[in-house]
């Protein structure tokens, strides 16, 4: 926070509950880091993200961009899509079905070869060097957009492994535009309330707490007061709403559409946080990287990611909520078409392939040109800078004329040296 | 002639006597000046001082007992005696340690020496007079040798760029980070020479290993000449020599060869150059002269003590952000100077003021003040460290506490697991959950803690812990286990007031206590706990109001 008095009036007060919802972390830098005139020219609307990060890199040889032919193809064979004339890998059945319903961008051409900074600097949208670090894509928009719902976070993580409110994404922005994670589908245990208090017992005693805090707020400044109510009050809210968490809720059915591995757990969780109305949800898969056995491995892990994906495409779209919906399926790479010794591919940024849908993205749209085995691309390429701004645009928020503001510091949201691809949006 | 004359007369006397004037009441003289005309919240009640002061001393709330002992004082010194016994206690200089470690380091943990080191540095520092400048001065020249060895760990792995800018943030109350590329783009006085001019001086040490020791120090390498850089908007090609802000560039000195170094490689350290330009810096920037530190030493000192700079954000002292009350920063400045630097002098000067003591309620008829104005107490958020200690006072759960330290022989805790529910074991020492305090109510490593920052995840902490759950169960002689044993409800009221909001309660409250207690008379154990769940789940306990 850079500046800790009201002078400017009933501000803080006003806005603090907007503040904390869209803050897990706090209370901090509200307001400081967008100019004010251009925060309210964006259009927030109900848009919503969805973000399945397949991390280590899927082989777009393997799923988007199969050409059977070329010299460095796998054993797997292309089958047709929903649109005429366009193939997808055998091992997304599924999706071929839906193809007309998303965008398929097959000439990414990217920077860094490596995990460690591929991952952040890909989901930072590589912006130029500012000597700060940037938010990734989901606390950008936390911040961005805040919450969709009033009630409920701005940014829920789903991934493997632990959970816990995350902070280091939120960069620069403040440790308040970070994540809740759930780990493993699950929430923080302390959005549970202990079992021997009952509903009615915890009203009782939330009532004391109350009327505590309007006997101390009588006859004092309230900023501060007021902020630390309001976090209760929210985190009463979540915790009343905790059932949009708990996934032994979703239908049989629908486990079944979108598969019993935890990829098809996740993508089907966050239907149902999208449907609560939650603005941004990352899920996460790891180990996509193939440097060995990619194929038996492409085998096994493509149609996890495909069944998902276009059950996703088809509920949301089905529910109407697709129009509003961004869905992004990517990786930080894709691999590389030389096929190794050890039967894998390894790390490959100069052409590769990812998956958009909803929200203002053309339907039915497979864009890009590479060379005739899909090693390169032919002509210009994208870069993530390109994917960010596009991302920002079909979301309502004009990435040329919005700044984050920081310490005095102008920033754009997005690499300065790109622009949206015009090609994939409607 | 005679007019002047007696003009001078009349100068000298009001030196003197302002001279003569203890600093606190000169203090509470300039915070008045600036707000003439308006009402000023009146001093805090006893218990209310008692709370503050022992929080901001001792780090945890007065004890029950603590309360009644001072309100039954009579004597009318007692709030100087007061400050005067815990300053001089050994409970200062634990907690005085974990308020500066917390702001110089930030909570990062990085270097080679290690927490407890660094920890015990500076408690043996606060133990007797501490001087700011000498503390100081021992952090940025420390090479590893000698007792101040523990002292490097502010310079961390020795990364220049790292040591620069907390160098410039926190010693000098410049954010220069935006200056490493090009001058800053608002603050037109903080150019990128500054930048490198500070950098200059620390960009000829590095971490070594001492062979036979098997230790690491940070030494210097051989500084010949200035460091360039280039501004990244026009490419412009600069350098310099070491240089404070405000300061005139040190000349590198130029030695024959072979008389560069005062002391030949050994034992795998390198060669002791002559010119050490880190070593002139601790020299340089810890002066009584250079008014830069002087006024950030002084302003992050009334900071931790008032909640709020009299320059703020306290990294951002400059021409476009000028302090609140700039009469008073210079006053404390130019005090604290002629005192030494002796920390223990300016704490006990700031709390004997009247705007220190005052109340945090707002003045009669007032409903909206400026903290800036300091016409009122601003609240302070309790620290993680605070807030543990006060809870397990205030729940009478202190002496449960089985170890203090995590048992490196024993199993090790499984922190996440605690956090996502797989690990349903109570954290085993103190140190354990200290961690975890600090993990949900302390700032992310590498960010200031300087505002209160309330969040979902605290308050849902606070109301769901397990630990916290477990405190309020009756144990042993625990608050809970007490009251149990006490006949009437009023009794009840008055040792839970003491106890968790170290005050005695009003009637208002002892009529909601007797109303809970009455209506879950079936379950009144169970009650008493939720009593103090509300307490400890309130404002007043959250802050040191």
């Amino acid at each position: 926070m850079k500046n800790g008095n009201f002078s400017c009036g009933s501000s803080v007060h006003g806005i603090s509950r907007r503040q904390m919802l869209g803050s897990l972390g706090g209370l901090a830098g509200f307001g400081s880091l967008l100019h004010p005139a251009i925060a309210r020219d964006i259009q927030q609307g109900k848009k919503q993200v969805c973000l399945i990060w397949l991390d280590g890199g899927i082989s777009q040889y393997e799923s988007w961009h199969p050409l059977p032919d070329s010299k460095f193809a796998g054993p797997f064979r292309s089958i047709k899509t929903s649109i005429p004339g366009v193939h997808f890998s055998e091992l997304m059945p599924h999706t071929a079905k839906i193809a007309h319903k998303i965008s398929v961008i097959r000439t990414m051409a990217t920077k860094d070869p490596n995990h460690s900074t591929g991952v952040p600097r890909i989901q930072r949208g590589d912006p130029l060097d500012r000597g700060v670090d940037y938010p990734y894509l989901g606390s950008a928009i936390a911040k961005l957009l805040g919450p969709a719902d009033p009630d409920l976070p701005p940014y829920i993580w789903i991934k493997p492994g632990n959970g816990g409110f995350i902070h280091r994404e939120a960069g620069f922005l403040g440790a308040q535009y970070g994540a809740l994670a759930l780990g493993d589908g699950r929430p923080p245990v302390h959005i549970h309330r202990p079992d021997n208090v009952s509903t009615q017992l915890d009203a009782a005693r939330n009532a004391l707490r109350q009327k505590a805090n309007e006997r101390f707020k009588a006859y004092r400044n309230t900023s501060d007061v007021d902020a630390y109510e309001t976090s209760y009050d929210m985190a009463r809210q979540l915790m009343a709403r905790k059932e949009i968490f708990d996934d032994e809720k979703l239908n049989q059915k629908d486990r079944e559409r979108y598969g019993t591995h935890p990829l098809g757990r996740h993508v089907l969780q966050a239907r149902q946080l999208l449907e609560a109305g939650v603005r941004f949800v990352k899920v996460n898969s790891y180990h996509w990287d193939t440097h060995g056995d990619n194929f038996n491995m492409s085998q096994r892990l493509v149609p996890q990611a495909d069944q998902p994906f276009a059950a996703l495409i088809n509920d949301l779209d089905d529910r109407g909520m697709l129009d509003n919906t961004l869905v992004v399926m990517m990786s930080e790479f894709g691999r590389t078409p030389l096929i190794n010794s050890r039967l894998g591919r390894d790390h490959w940024p100069d052409c590769w392939s990812l998956a958009l849908a909803g929200c203002g993205i053309k339907r039915g749209a497979i864009i890009g040109d590479t060379t005739r085995d899909g090693a390169f691309v032919d002509g210009e390429g994208y870069d993530v800078g390109h994917l960010f701004h596009t991302i920002f645009s079909v979301l309502g928020i004009n990435s040329r004329r919005v700044h984050y503001r920081h310490k005095g510091q102008k920033l754009a949201i997005a690499n300065d040296d790109c622009e949206p691809i015009k090609e994939v949006m409607l | 002639m005679r007019s002047t004359f007696f003009n001078s007369i009349y100068l000298f006397a009001i030196v003197t006597l302002q001279a003569n004037t203890p600093l606190h009441e000169r203090i509470d003289g300039l915070i008045r000046e600036k707000a003439v005309g308006h009402s000023f919240s009146g001093v805090c009640d006893d218990a209310t001082f008692l709370r503050r002061v022992t929080l901001d001393l001792t780090g945890n709330i007065p004890t029950a007992g603590d309360v009644l002992t001072f309100l039954k004082d009579q004597s009318p010194n007692k709030r100087k005696e007061l400050i005067d016994r815990l300053i001089t206690g050994d409970l200062f200089a634990d907690h005085w340690m974990e308020r500066l470690s917390v702001m110089l380091l930030e909570r990062l943990d990085q270097g080679k020496v290690t927490q407890a080191e660094w920890g015990h540095f500076l408690k043996q520092t606060l133990r007797e007079e501490p001087l700011w400048d000498v503390m100081v001065r021992h952090m940025i020249k420390a090479n590893g040798k000698g007792p101040a060895r523990s002292a490097m760990k502010f310079l961390g792995t020795a990364d220049h760029h790292a040591m620069t800018e907390n160098v410039s943030r926190l010693l000098l109350g410049m954010d220069l980070t935006c200056a490493k590329c090009h001058d800053h783009p608002s603050v037109k006085e903080w150019k990128q020479a500054h930048y490198w001019g500070l950098f200059a001086y620390l960009n000829q040490t590095r971490q070594a290993t001492h062979k036979k020791e098997e230790k690491v120090y940070l030494v210097e390498g051989l500084a010949s000449k200035k460091v360039e850089f280039e501004s990244v908007f026009d490419l412009e090609k600069m350098s310099t020599g070491p240089r404070l802000p405000n300061g005139g560039e040190v000349e590198i000195p130029q030695f024959e060869k072979g008389k560069e170094y005062v002391k030949p490689a050994e034992d795998g350290l390198p060669a002791v150059p002559r010119f050490r330009p880190r070593e002139q810096l601790a020299e340089d920037l810890t002066s009584g002269e250079n008014s830069g530190f002087v006024r950030n030493s002084v302003n992050r000192i009334w900071f931790l003590l008032l909640g709020r700079g009299l320059s703020h954000p306290l990294d951002q002292m400059h021409g476009k952000n000028p302090p609140s009350h700039p009469k008073l920063l210079e006053l404390l400045a130019h005090e604290f100077v002629s005192h030494d630097f002796n920390l223990k002098w300016l704490l006990r000067e700031i709390m004997l003021s009247k705007t220190y003591q005052r109340s945090s309620r707002l003045p009669e008829g007032v409903t909206k003040v400026e903290p800036a104005s300091y016409r009122v107490t601003s609240p302070k958020g309790l620290t993680p460290e605070q807030l543990l200690r006060s809870l397990m006072r205030a729940t009478g759960n202190t002496g449960q506490i089985k170890a203090l330290k995590v048992d490196p022989e024993a199993e090790k805790f499984d922190r996440k697991g605690y956090f996502t529910g797989s690990n349903v074991e109570l954290p085993p020492s103190l140190e354990e959950m200290q961690a975890i305090f600090i993990q949900t109510f302390g700032q992310p490593p590498g960010e200031a803690a300087v505002d209160f920052s309330p969040g979902v995840n605290k308050s849902l902490f606070l109301m769901n812990d397990r630990l916290i759950q477990h405190w309020l169960k009756p144990l042993g002689n625990n608050l809970v286990a007490r009251l149990g044993k006490l006949e009437t409800t009023d009794a009840v009221a008055r040792r839970m007031y003491l106890s968790v909001l170290s005050r005695l309660p009003e009637e208002e409250e002892k009529t909601w206590v007797n109303a809970y207690l009455e209506k879950n008379e079936q379950r009144r154990t169970n009650a008493l706990g939720d009593l103090a769940w509300a307490l400890l789940n309130s404002a007043e306990f959250r802050f040191n109001h």
